[in-house]
């Protein structure tokens, strides 16, 4: 029996930065890619620290590419998402989906809005 | 221009204070993302991020390290004292001399080694608690931690030591460790946690690189162990169910009756007959583990014998069979206590450790027994009719029946006060009932260990509050038997007195260990009979100044703290402070309090002050305080107006005359000459009581423990009430 888990919101949002970004996905893509779309910066030991715990969990899992000069002779540690990873994705985002159903359609996107649409009706 | 290189110092952080297991790939995306045109703060901002990440997941990870080391360490005292007692044995100081100045050689080694020994235990529980839990760790970390511990302990022992004797020198050798086991290790004075500290520190730093391995790396090992274990599940189908019914049951009964033996020699009521809160909880605490130990020896000594079945093929580890039972073996000792204090509880408390080693043992053993009766046995949708006697009828079941029959001889047993019968009809019952209706499934292999592993933490709190709740219990119980017992032996002696009649100095506590309280009544004066008690209409008249007075006729109560009245057991009998010799027998100071009702109540409002006229005799060392108490007997709840608290100069000791023959002072406990004085306590205009028709008098010791265990030589003589 698997059990049931799910995923925190900077865990999600790093999955999906993952499978977007395929067999590319290591540090510097992925911080900039979560970057990209967050809109604000992020701290890189924080996606390491994040990939780690889901990778003892099962959800990820890394490989160790070549090292490269730019990168001072370091290597690139890629992360590739796991079944389990990929299934714990869809669970989470099909609660998610079932909960923003529920809401009503007048949902206000901001704390303005809100006051707007209380004014009006 | 831009140069290409990030901040150095940045770079040496990245590499050196970020463990190394990602901080090379980290290091290499930082530096990537820097030569692609980043700013020197933000490479800056993001080194600080990722060391400040790393040490909170580094010490997120060790949490439950910390803990263990925090409570180990609080046997740090205990240890201390032990081998105090090592050091300070008499054939040591038979064997220094002979090696002279080579002494220290043998001393400083053994010295460290008699410290390590407590840090090696701790390294031990910390490896098999890890281990039974299924968390894997490094063998080569173990042995590192084993030679770490020593290493680290001793320079920070010696700092400590060299800090203390440098600047808390007073205060150090004055304090001092708590004579009993429990004292030491709940002792949170300044003493007790200086010589914790390089112990936790020491422990720290020796286990700090023996965090368990990673989820993965630990399921891959007990994957490992699993299929070991898969295979000796398959090895053990090849007995009988028969063997393997009776080998399981066999090592479930030694697990308790070893726990019952250790409760019953080890898990003794406190000799304290007030004991508080703090220590009946670590004593609480202390049986629930010796509870668990007992079980968990007993179980695996019969476990691993020769003769045992499992010893080569268990059905399941037995690390998971220890951890399911200790759910049930953690009670035993509660159960113990109540049934010394024949208590109808202990039927109670072993129906519920029944109920959880029962649900454990039906889970983790699904595989060795026929599945579970499933608790709606519905006929298939499929097959289902419409017509009534197509119903399918309910399966009669005999456990049924007999638990019906276990629970009515249970009430019958409790109404007879037979608890142990009652308790083993209960725990039958209780185990049947379980057993047929505990839902199984199968359970992951990391499951296996968690569900256990949680139910025994959730049990663990409740058996202590319950051996606490048992302990307070039979504390009161004691106390009350006691003091019955004390009440019937002095009734005895009275009458044996009277037969005689030959005045028998009586014995304190006539071997049953001392009264609870004891009431003192002087012995009626021989003098003319006078009305009861002059409460002068004058004085209640108002422009009235002439003082009342009381002459003291009431009588003197013994007590401890908390009490504060002479129970209703109270042993009473005639004397007077001077003749009567009382004494504490247990650890807690005896408080005296002369305590005088009077014939009516007194308005506050006409009462301005009260002198006390008190005759002393006491020569002991260290001051005597006293107390006035006004109380409104009248009142619901007896409400009083405390009026202070004065030093009583002349409790002062004064030297004896010296013995000529040995040309010492001999130490006396009576003034060679009795001492009358007056101290005077104002009562106040405003108080909340409006009137009180009993002072009280309670004279409190500030003295050595010796001295405040002895009831002072002081007698009240006579109040002075003064109008006001």
């Amino acid at each position: 029996m698997t059990s049931r888990s799910y995923l925190g919101e900077f865990e999600l949002m790093l999955l999906l930065a993952v499978v977007h970004l395929g067999d590319e996905a290591y540090g510097v893509p992925i911080s900039r890619e979560l970057e990209a779309h967050r809109g604000r910066d992020v701290s890189l030991g924080s996606v390491y620290a994040a990939l780690e715990r889901m990778e003892a969990k099962g959800l990820v899992e890394s490989t160790l590419g070549d090292p490269t000069p730019e990168r001072g002779g370091k290597a690139k540690r890629y992360f590739r998402i796991t079944k389990e990873g990929l299934r714990q994705v869809h669970e989470t985002r099909r609660v998610l989906t079932e909960l923003w159903r529920k809401l009503p359609e007048s949902i206000p996107a901001d704390r303005n809005q809100k006051t707007a649409v209380w004014c009006l009706t | 221009m831009r140069r290409t290189e990030p901040p150095p110092l940045a770079t040496w952080m990245l590499e050196h204070l970020v463990p190394a297991d990602h901080g090379d790939a980290l290091a290499g995306d930082l530096l990537e993302d820097f030569r692609a045109g980043r700013s020197d703060s933000w490479y800056w901002r993001q080194t600080l991020s990722a060391c400040g990440v790393s040490w909170a997941e580094g010490l997120r990870v060790r949490i439950p390290l910390v803990l263990f080391a925090l409570v180990w360490s609080m046997l740090a005292p205990a240890w201390k004292v032990f081998i105090d007692g090592i050091i300070s044995a008499p054939v040591f100081d038979r064997i220094w001399p002979y090696l002279g100045p080579f002494s220290i050689l043998v001393a400083l080694p053994g010295w460290i080694v008699l410290h390590s020994i407590f840090l090696w235990a701790g390294i031990l529980v910390y490896y098999v608690a890890n281990t039974s839990l299924g968390k894997a760790l490094r063998s080569r970390d173990i042995k590192r931690a084993f030679v770490l511990a020593p290493l680290v302990f001793t320079p920070i022992y010696g700092a400590f030591f060299l800090w203390a004797d440098l600047y808390w020198y007073s205060f150090f050798a004055n304090a001092k460790l708590a004579t009993t086991l429990l004292g030491q290790i709940s002792d949170l004075q300044s003493l007790a946690d200086v010589l914790r500290l390089p112990f936790f520190i020491a422990l720290l730093c020796a286990l700090w690189n023996l965090v368990p391995q990673s989820a993965r790396a630990s399921q891959a090992l007990l994957a490992e162990s699993l299929q070991l274990d898969s295979s000796a599940q398959a090895a053990s189908f090849n007995l009988t169910p028969r063997i393997r019914r009776r080998s399981v049951a066999f090592m479930v009964g030694t697990g308790l009756i070893n726990a019952m033996i250790a409760a019953f020699i080890l898990c003794q009521l406190p000799p304290s007959h007030a004991p508080t809160l703090q220590s009946i909880l670590v004593r609480a605490t202390l049986y629930v583990g010796i509870g668990a130990l007992a079980g968990l020896v007993g179980t695996y000594l019969h476990w691993h014998s020769p003769a045992s079945p499992f010893r080569t093929n268990p059905p399941l580890p037995f690390s998971l069979f220890a951890l399911v039972c200790a759910a049930g073996w953690v009670w035993v000792p509660s159960m113990g206590m109540f049934r010394q204090q024949i208590s109808g509880l202990t039927a109670l408390v072993a129906g519920i450790a029944a109920f959880f080693l029962t649900i454990g043992l039906r889970q983790s053993t699904y595989f060795l027994f026929a599945p579970a009766t499933q608790l709606v046995d519905a006929p298939a949708h499929e097959n289902f009719e419409l017509f009534a006697e197509s119903l399918a009828s309910p399966r009669a079941e005999a456990s049924g029946y007999f638990i019906a029959i276990s629970l009515f001889a249970t009430f019958a047993a409790l109404a007879t006060h037979q608890n142990l019968i009652a308790a083993a009809l209960l725990a039958s019952s209780t185990f049947l009932f379980a057993w047929k209706r505990t839902f199984v499934s199968s359970s992951s292999p990391s499951n296996r260990y968690r569900r256990p592993a949680l139910r025994l933490a959730l049990v663990v709190i409740p058996a202590v509050l319950v051996t606490a709740w048992a302990l307070l219990d039979g504390v009161a119980h004691r106390n009350r038997v006691e003091a019955a017992a004390a009440l019937a032996a002095a009734e005895a002696a009275l009458a044996h007195e009277d037969a005689s009649e030959q005045a028998q100095p009586q014995s304190s506590a006539t071997g049953t260990g001392g009264y609870e309280s004891l009431i003192l009544w002087p012995f009626p004066e021989k003098k003319p009979i006078v009305a009861p008690i002059p409460l002068q209409s004058s004085f209640l008249t108002p422009g009235t100044t002439k003082p009342l007075i009381i002459r003291f006729d009431g009588a003197y109560w013994y007590l401890q703290p908390p009490d504060r009245r002479p129970g209703p057991t109270a042993h009473q009998a005639h004397g007077t402070p001077f003749s009567a010799e009382i004494r504490s027998i247990n650890d807690l100071p005896l408080v005296m309090d002369a305590h005088q009702p009077l014939g009516a109540s007194i308005p506050i409002a006409r009462c301005g002050k009260i002198e006390v006229e008190i005759e002393s005799r006491d020569n002991r060392s260290g001051s005597i305080e006293m107390a006035v108490l006004l109380t409104d007997a009248s009142a619901p709840g007896k409400p009083d107006l405390y009026l202070g608290q004065k030093t009583i100069p002349s409790s002062q000791p004064k030297p004896v005359a010296i013995d000529l023959a040995s040309g010492t002072r001999p130490a006396s406990a009576m003034k060679p000459a009795p001492v009358i004085e007056t101290l005077e306590f104002t009562v106040p205009e405003a108080a909340k009581i409006r009137k009180f028709n009993e002072i009280t008098v309670m004279l409190l010791s500030d003295r050595d423990i010796d001295s405040a265990h002895v009831g002072p030589k002081i007698g009240v003589r006579q109040f002075q009430l003064f109008p006001r």
